[in-house]
């Protein structure tokens, strides 16, 4: 068993280091709840100092908690490919979902102005402004048209094609998207 | 024996890597736990990226940052005292490493109240995956599914039931009675009805107080309770009038769904107007219509509750799972010695490794804000 006197060898670091190290994260968490509550008017630069808060409290831990900074060479080839896929997968998704040159085509979009109107702002800001013609595109899947005929200048389209009012919100939003 | 000391003597030429096979373990284990925690967190943020809006108001998502912060304190507090109980193993100081392992065991307890707490919190909320409106439409037909499962507890239809088949019965007994018995049972009948008679009266006062304006919930539940008694004394006596006006009570309910739901299906109603209604109800139903949540639509709220769930129940299931690790270790009591100073610092490592993903859900659940 000699290779793990060895390895022991390396917590010659005393107790002092590892309190200095609590004490940084504490200080790091502190910062990140005062950046929430001070209200810094750029999100952007919120969620710049959050994260990076993150990410030094991270390597806090894994350096010194976890002792990374004293083990051999081997914690290279044993973290580097979970480390590489682990930053891949996110990466292979983003072009999926997180960023996509077409409008997506979800019921909620299409009720987005709407329900700013009726349940007011709740913190989110919402700039693109491409559908404003038909908000009512989900409540046609739900039942026949004929009740919608009352507010005839928001509905013109059910109007005009009743038989059209059971097709699925997609069907509609597709329409209306290459209008 | 000779091969031993030769091996030690050219100890450059041992295979594997020098740390003891179980850390080699958890490390290779902690690189998967890595890719799965990255692989729900990447989801959650490029989701989040990708989707038009999200619930970012705290009085909405019930999200609170000094909570997410208090926990955030408490598994620092608890990795350091890790750090301190491995410490305390390698010095052979096994009674320090025992404190500090009970005190890393509480502050993960700790961890798992508060985040009951929340959990507590966003349930009676009705803040879960799929649970929550998106539009005024998605409200009104949960509003209106609620109210028929508040109608389908109140027994109605079982009631029904029985009263067909007790129907049934009695038309079937009578077939078979005898004059002699037939003018028995009038007898008996007329014998007990002045009784009937003043419970029913006691029923119908008790029920038009029930229904009267102005009548506190706490007034409306002790109501409640005194016209089922009532009902049941009436069941006991003429068991045919009872279930008929338990039927009549509990249809009061089931006919105000009905019109309730005439209401929202004829859609002309707005938000406002469908909250009042379903109030209205509520307040006048107190105990049937309990369950019935007042109407409230979150934009985007299923996929925020369905990233929210999933990432902080596998962290707190990753929580448990260290709390049993220190747990197998406490157990020793005072028998605690070097045999399991490995066991703890590889506990430790993926106690560190439960923290550093606690690091990163907290600002990105709790703070970040990518519009």
């Amino acid at each position: 068993m000699a290779y793990r006197d060895t390895a022991h060898d390396d917590h010659s670091h005393g107790n002092v280091a590892y309190i200095v190290i609590f004490f940084a994260l504490m200080i790091f968490t502190a910062i990140s709840i005062v950046a929430d509550v001070v209200h810094i008017p750029s999100a952007a630069l919120k969620t710049v100092i959050v994260m990076s808060v993150a990410v030094a409290k991270a390597t806090c831990v894994l350096l010194f908690f976890m002792h990374i900074k004293f083990e051999g060479n081997w914690k290279y080839i044993l973290l580097a490919p979970t480390t590489i896929l682990a930053i891949g997968l996110p990466i292979a998704l983003m072009p999926d979902v997180a960023t996509s040159y077409y409008i997506r085509d979800v019921p909620q979009k299409y009720d987005y102005d709407e329900f700013m109107a009726v349940h007011g702002d709740h913190g989110e800001e919402h700039s693109e402004g491409d559908h404003q013609e038909d908000g009512h595109a989900a409540e046609h899947s739900h039942d026949d048209a004929d009740h919608h005929e009352g507010d005839a200048d928001k509905h013109h389209k059910d109007s005009q094609n009743p038989e059209q009012g059971d097709e699925t919100s997609g069907a509609d939003a597709t329409e209306s998207s290459v209008k | 024996m000779s091969d031993s000391s030769s091996h030690s003597a050219g100890s450059n030429l041992k295979m594997g890597l020098p740390i003891p096979n179980s850390k080699l373990g958890m490390w290779l284990f902690l690189g998967t736990e890595i890719m799965f925690f990255t692989a729900f967190i990447g989801s959650y943020i490029v989701l989040r990226m990708g989707s038009q809006g999200w619930p970012s108001d705290p009085h909405v998502t019930h999200i609170n940052v000094f909570a997410g912060g208090f926990n955030t304190f408490v598994l620092i507090v608890s990795s350091y005292f890790v750090v301190l109980a491995h410490e305390a193993m390698l010095h052979k100081n096994f009674d320090k490493a025992r404190k500090f392992l009970w005190m890393t065991t509480m502050a993960g307890v700790v961890f798992m109240g508060v985040k009951s707490f929340e959990y507590y919190g966003k349930i009676t909320h009705n803040i879960l995956p799929g649970q929550i409106a998106e539009n005024d439409w998605q409200a009104a037909e949960q509003a209106m599914s609620e109210f028929d499962d508040a109608v389908e507890e109140t027994g109605l239809q079982d009631k029904k039931i029985q009263l067909s088949e007790l129907q049934l019965q009695i038309a079937k007994a009578s077939d078979d009675k005898s004059e002699a018995e037939i003018k028995a049972d009038a007898e008996k009948k007329e014998q007990i009805q002045p009784e009937i008679d003043k419970l029913v009266k006691k029923d119908t006062e008790l029920n038009d107080e029930f229904y009267s304006e102005g009548v506190t919930k706490e007034v409306k539940a002790d109501l409640r309770s005194r016209i089922i008694s009532v009902e049941d004394e009436i069941y006991d006596l003429d068991p045919l009038q009872g279930l008929n006006l338990q039927i009549k009570n509990r249809e009061l309910f089931a006919n105000h769904v009905k019109n309730f739901k005439t209401y929202v299906k004829a859609e002309e109603w707005d938000f406002a107007g469908l909250t009042q209604e379903v109030n209205t109800l509520k307040e006048s139903y107190p105990e049937q219509a309990s369950h019935v949540h007042e109407p409230h639509v979150i934009l985007y709220g299923n996929i925020f509750a369905s990233t929210y769930f999933l990432m902080t129940g596998f962290h707190a299931i990753h929580v448990i799972v260290g709390l049993i690790l220190f747990g197998m270790v406490l157990k020793q009591g005072s028998n605690l010695d070097e045999t399991w100073t490995d066991w703890v610092e590889n506990s430790g490592l993926y106690w560190h490794f439960v923290d550093l993903v606690w690091i990163f859900l907290f600002p990105l659940l709790y703070i970040v804000d990518f519009t």
